[in-house]
């Protein structure tokens, strides 16, 4: 007999496979926030003077703002002092090492994830940067990059030997008086990825961070900052994983880009933190703030997203169009089932002239989730020509979901061209009869409805990341040959 | 080839067939004519095992096995195809992938080798024509923005490339024009072969001048009441179905 | 944040209708309190954001105590009563009857001023009064239930048809004046009518604050119409709040064009297999601020809704749109579609829109648009290739836009009226009557 609405939902769900736990001899400070915890921070850091006094004016900040309660998400409150705000890997001596200095537990975690960290096994064309709980762990082909002069390093390396370049651009793109998510990132943010692409250069190979949260009650603070100089070209991906735990763990990161004339970034996502189990138990709180501040002429920007995991989603990958020409984009898919809710989308600033941007969102729900897509468009006064075209759709998966669309377009030109339309479907049983009644089963069916939903995004991912999203969302990838 | 026996569905509580009775064999035309509600279209949905209906008494078997046994897409790769009275439409899925993937599923449980890139779409631009449809029909989605008219003569095209042993159409002549139903006559037409046979469920006996049946059937109220020849629909096209109703009664 | 129109209150309370009524008196009181705890609302508020209503504080409006002797011109408010239909009319917040033609109106049919209706029919008012729109809704809401000093009352009973459209003129013929009306208009089982609100006033700063409850009953139909014309220094508050019951149908076509300030709501709730079509055409120029905010709450299955608002916003006009369907977990098979379509003049316009859709069902049908600023270039093309130039084009295109809001509108002698208006704010068009 064909599938019922229950069988399309169980279709959909799958197992959490990255859910194990490292055993480690870890450094953790006890959790509590307060400005001495912020100075021990920098302190084990070994950071530049500049660098306390940005995280005290953001902790002080920070303490006078709400946490934001806009959204359309259900969060229970967070005790701030309950989480710990740092905890590393126990090293034998401070500073960055080289691989074969890697804790070999560590190398089998990130093997385990599919991120072969060691010399032999390593990807080939990607440069990966692993970064697990509070600290960079190990960056690979960091010698290869060199030679053509991009820097790619944790952050906290590039604190020591770039603080210049650190300091000249961090917090110019997400202030620390920002929202309160990212005041409080900026109190405290312990690691992350630093690239710097120098003018003319195309970045030879793929740039890469691999997230992981291992250790129990404490929060992620990563921070990212990615500048693209001159006429440079730079595809970076990030992924995340943790393990299944019943409490809640904060996720709070920053990243920022800076595009300068003629230059492009191309910065992907997959996200895969740990989702809380079927009851809604435990998972990842995902806050993040990421804006890409487009400064230069015929500058290009290109958010592609890929989010599955997490039980609360909270993020809206930005572009600040300030060059003329210049051109952001956004693409992302937002899959949520059983208890997760995701509220995501994204803001177009547009200020320079012919600017353009696109927002392709699609938003799948099943279970008892809640996915709601959330957007500014806004054209500004001097934003000559400006253009959006904005497709948001979204799939319901069973009749306990939620899909909500919440554009907001603000236009302030008449040569603007706005154009956005959004959609609400589901997969019926009537499809998916159709299909088997065509010999297809139930299950393909459903893999290629969904990802025949998801396409116009996943065409925008790397090669690698396109299959590891497709695996995420259990579709199998469509005939190329005549697709 | 099929055999039903003493067939009784009900959906719920609700019987809707009671007690129906066909034998088809290799290479025949049948065509189960009759008024609305007599339980032709769930006649279709069981033998193709459509959720929602229940066999309470009585068999089908198809090529000597027990067809309410397997699942729909199992019966679809045995060769049971049917034409859907409301195709529906699959956003994001062109056809010509429905269409391939459908082909290599069906291959494949026979134990054949998929057909490559190339010798798909040579067979899919050669049966196209037949349809006299437009090779852009291909790369759209399945039935998304397609008149009543083209959906209807996807069905066909899908058969056409599928080849099945048996051919369930249901009501594939309600909503064409008259150049439309000749055009999707044609294309059943070209289909019959020695080892295919065909049942068509319609209302309207229009679609009989154009497909001719060998067996003509009336169902009423969830049970065959009249078989026949060719005859028998024009003398349901004079008559009306009132006649057979007032006879069974 | 206080108001100081709560101060002013008690000088007013007396001269209200309905003091006698406990019922009234109670309601009044909550809604008072509503108010004075909150004043009016702030851009804080989610559905305030774009609308920024301090103006109104700066200044008191005072409503008129009592019926003043009021000059009208005649031949000012000929160009706004339709001939054929029944109008009542009410001056700076009152009804007068002196001007209302309602001659011929079938006997059960009830067009009445609300104060005149809580005196006779004070029990059907109760049961209506409050009923569609609470005090919680914002607090222009609170305001009006507190203040108001008129209104009409409309009750059509079940199967009546109604002959001729009914036209409710609200007109103000003094500045500094606060006028805050409530209607309430009620089309029972089976019966249908077309209602035309029009909104009219003198080219001074006044308030006009006013909120109609609608009632369309089982497989009842009506039709409403809200032609606001106020004053271009008025400022214009208006709360459209409709219950449908099972298999209605309510047509909304929504006219905003004057005032400096105008803020619509129009909220409705759709029973099973009902439907509700919301059309709106708002033009704004010079200084002019329109906020139309529209929500409609499929809490039942197999209802239908449509939506289509378009704007043209000119000189340092600005526009908002704020549209919300929501589709309730029971609604299966909603059947829901929602546009905005915008266009920008000039450069010192600016247009804020924000369609929105929260879906709780899962077999449902639903989708939004929204474009600013295109002409479509292939029409534009083919008229240059036609010989016309091209601002001559994007007139005649800019001028259509609107003209097919306006093309909606069933009843002929409006359909002219608002034409008309149409040609006087696009003679660049150089389109001829006669040619529609």
């Amino acid at each position: 007999m064909s599938s019922s609405t229950e069988e399309i939902e169980q279709l959909i769900s799958q197992e959490y496979k990255q859910g194990f736990v490292t055993e480690l001899e870890t450094e953790t400070f006890p959790p509590g926030l307060d400005e001495e915890v912020i100075a021990k921070l920098s302190k084990i850091k070994n950071e530049p003077d500049f660098m306390l006094e940005y995280r005290l004016k953001a902790f002080r900040h920070w303490q006078t703002m709400k946490n934001p309660d806009w959204a359309q998400l259900n969060v229970e409150p967070i005790d701030y002092q309950a989480i710990s705000y740092y905890s590393a890997p126990k090293r034998k001596e401070d500073g960055p090492q080289s691989l074969d200095e890697v804790d070999p537990e560590l190398l089998e975690t990130y093997k385990k994830l599919g991120i072969p960290l060691d010399e032999q096994e390593r990807l080939a064309g990607v440069a990966v940067d692993a970064v697990f709980d509070s600290v960079s762990v190990a960056t690979t082909f960091k010698g290869k990059l060199k030679d053509v002069g991009v820097i790619f390093c944790p952050i906290s390396e590039a604190l020591q030997e770039h603080p210049e370049l650190v300091k000249q651009y961090l917090g110019t793109v997400v202030p620390e008086t920002d929202n309160f998510f990212a005041a409080l990132n900026a109190a405290v943010f312990t690691d992350g990825s630093f690239v710097y692409i120098p003018k003319g250069v195309r970045c030879p190979m793929e740039l890469s961070t691999y997230f992981r949260i291992n250790a129990a009650n404490t929060g992620q603070f990563e921070r990212t900052l990615i500048i693209a100089d001159e006429g440079s070209h730079v595809s970076y991906l990030e992924g995340c994983t943790a393990p299944m735990r019943d409490e809640n763990q904060l996720h709070a990161a920053v990243v920022e880009l800076i595009v300068m004339d003629n230059a492009e970034i191309k910065y992907s996502t997959v996200q895969n933190w740990y989702p809380g189990d079927e009851n809604g138990v435990g998972g990842i709180y995902n806050f993040v703030t990421k804006r890409a501040e487009c400064r230069g002429h015929n500058s290009k920007v290109s958010w592609t997203q890929v989010e599955t995991g997490s039980a609360i989603t909270w993020k809206y990958p930005s572009c600040v169009l300030l060059g003329d020409n210049s051109v952001g984009e956004f693409y992302s898919v937002a899959l949520t089932n059983n208890y997760q809710q995701a509220d995501t989308g994204t803001k177009m600033i547009h200020i320079g002239k012919n600017t353009s941007s696109t927002i392709i969102s699609k938003g799948i729900s099943a279970g008892k989730a809640q996915n709601t897509y959330r957007g500014l468009v806004k054209v500004g006064k001097g934003a000559e020509n400006a253009r959006n075209f904005t497709q948001c759709d979204s799939l319901l998966v069973g009749d306990k979901c939620g899909a909500h669309t919440f554009p907001y377009v603000e236009v302030k030109q008449p040569s603007a061209q706005i154009e956005h339309e959004a959609t609400t479907s589901k997969i019926s049983e009537d499809q998916l009869f159709f299909c088997q009644q065509r010999g297809i089963s139930a299950e393909d069916a459903v893999s290629m409805i969904v990802n025949g939903f998801c396409k116009e995004v996943f065409k925008e991912l790397p090669m690698e990341f396109a299959v590891e999203a497709q695996a995420l969302l259990g579709i199998s990838l469509e005939g190329s040959s005549v697709g | 080839m099929l055999s039903i026996k003493n067939l009784h569905v009900s959906v719920g509580e609700k019987p809707i067939l009671k007690g129906v009775n066909l034998e088809i064999n290799s290479s025949e035309v049948h065509a189960i004519m009759g008024p609305n509600g007599a339980g032709k279209s769930t006649l279709a949905h069981v033998l193709s095992g459509k959720a929602g209906y229940t066999v309470t008494q009585g068999s089908v078997t198809f090529k000597g096995q027990d067809l309410l046994d397997l699942s729909p897409e199992i019966r679809a790769r045995e060769g049971v195809f049917l034409a859907f009275q409301y195709p529906v439409e699959i956003p994001g899925v062109s056809n010509i992938y429905l269409l391939k993937a459908a082909l290599n599923s069906i291959r494949k449980h026979k134990g054949l080798e998929e057909v490559d890139a190339m010798d798909f779409l040579t067979l899919v631009k050669d049966k196209i024509k037949l349809l006299q449809m437009d090779e852009k029909f291909l790369y759209r989605a399945v039935n998304e923005g397609f008149s009543g008219g083209e959906k209807k003569r996807n069905e066909i095209l899908q058969a056409a490339i599928l080849e099945p042993a048996l051919c369930v159409l249901d009501e594939t002549d309600s909503g064409l024009d008259i150049d439309a139903l000749k055009i999707v006559a044609d294309g059943v037409n070209s289909l019959r072969a020695p080892d295919r046979s065909f049942l068509m469920i319609t209302h309207y006996q229009r679609l009989l001048d154009y497909i001719k049946p060998d067996f003509v059937h009336v169902l009423a109220d969830g049970q065959i009441v009249k078989s026949g020849g060719p005859e028998l629909a024009l003398e349901l096209e004079a008559k009306g179905y009132q006649w057979i109703e007032e006879k069974a009664a | 944040m206080a108001s100081h129109y709560s101060a002013e209150y008690k000088q007013i309370i007396d001269s209200l209708p309905g003091q006698s009524l406990g019922w009234l008196k109670a309601l009044r009181a909550d809604a008072f309190n509503s108010f004075s705890g909150k004043g009016f609302p702030s851009l804080r508020e989610e559905d305030w954001r774009y609308t920024n209503v301090a103006a109104i504080e700066k200044k008191l409006f005072s409503p008129q105590l009592g019926i003043g002797t009021n000059n009208i011109d005649k031949e000012w408010l000929a160009n706004y009563s339709l001939q054929d239909a029944y109008t009542a009319v009410l001056v700076n917040g009152r009804i007068s009857l002196e001007h209302s033609t309602l001659e011929g109106l079938p006997d059960n049919v009830c067009v009445l001023g609300m104060a005149d209706a809580l005196e006779k029919q004070p029990e059907l008012v109760k049961k209506y009064l409050a009923q569609a729109v609470s005090n919680n809704e914002h607090s222009f809401v609170a305001f009006n239930l507190a203040w108001f000093s008129d209104g009409l009352f409309v009750h059509i009973p079940s199967r009546q048809i109604v002959d001729k459209p009914i036209q409710l003129i609200h007109l103000v013929t003094q500045a500094d004046l606060l006028t805050t009306t409530r209607n309430i208009l009620v089309v029972d089982e089976m019966a249908e009518a077309s209602i035309i609100e029009t909104y009219v006033g003198v080219n001074d700063a006044y308030l006009s604050a006013t909120v109609s409850e609608v009632f369309v009953g089982r497989n009842a139909e009506l039709t409403l119409y809200k032609v606001q014309n106020e004053g271009e220094k008025a400022y214009h508050f208006g709360g459209t709040y409709i219950k449908q019951e099972r298999d209605s149908r309510f047509n909304h076509h929504n006219f905003a064009f004057g005032s400096l300030l105008t803020r619509n709501d129009i909220h409705t709730d759709l029973d099973i297999a009902s439907e509700c079509n919301l059309n709106g055409l708002f033009l704004g120029a010079k200084r002019q601020h329109i906020d139309n905010h529209t929500r409609i709450i499929h809490s039942q299955p197999h209802a239908i809704s449509r939506e289509l608002y378009k704007g043209i916003l000119n000189q340092r006009a600005r526009g908002v749109f704020q549209g919300r369907v929501i589709v309730t977990e029971d609604a299966q098979k909603t059947d829901s579609e929602m546009n905005n379509n915008n266009l920008l003049l000039s450069n010192d316009a600016e247009v804020d829109t924000k369609p929105q859709l929260e879906i709780y069902a899962d077999d449902v049908k639903c989708g939004h648009g929204v474009t600013v600023g295109q002409l479509d270039e292939k029409s534009i093309f083919y008229m240059q290739s036609r010989c016309v130039d091209e601002e001559t084009a994007r007139n005649i295109l800019t001028f259509a836009f609107a003209n097919e809001m306006v093309d909606k509108v069933m009843i002929e002698s409006l359909r002219e009226k608002l034409l008309e208006q149409l040609l006087e704010r696009f003679p660049q068009a150089g389109v001829e009557k006669s040619w529609l």
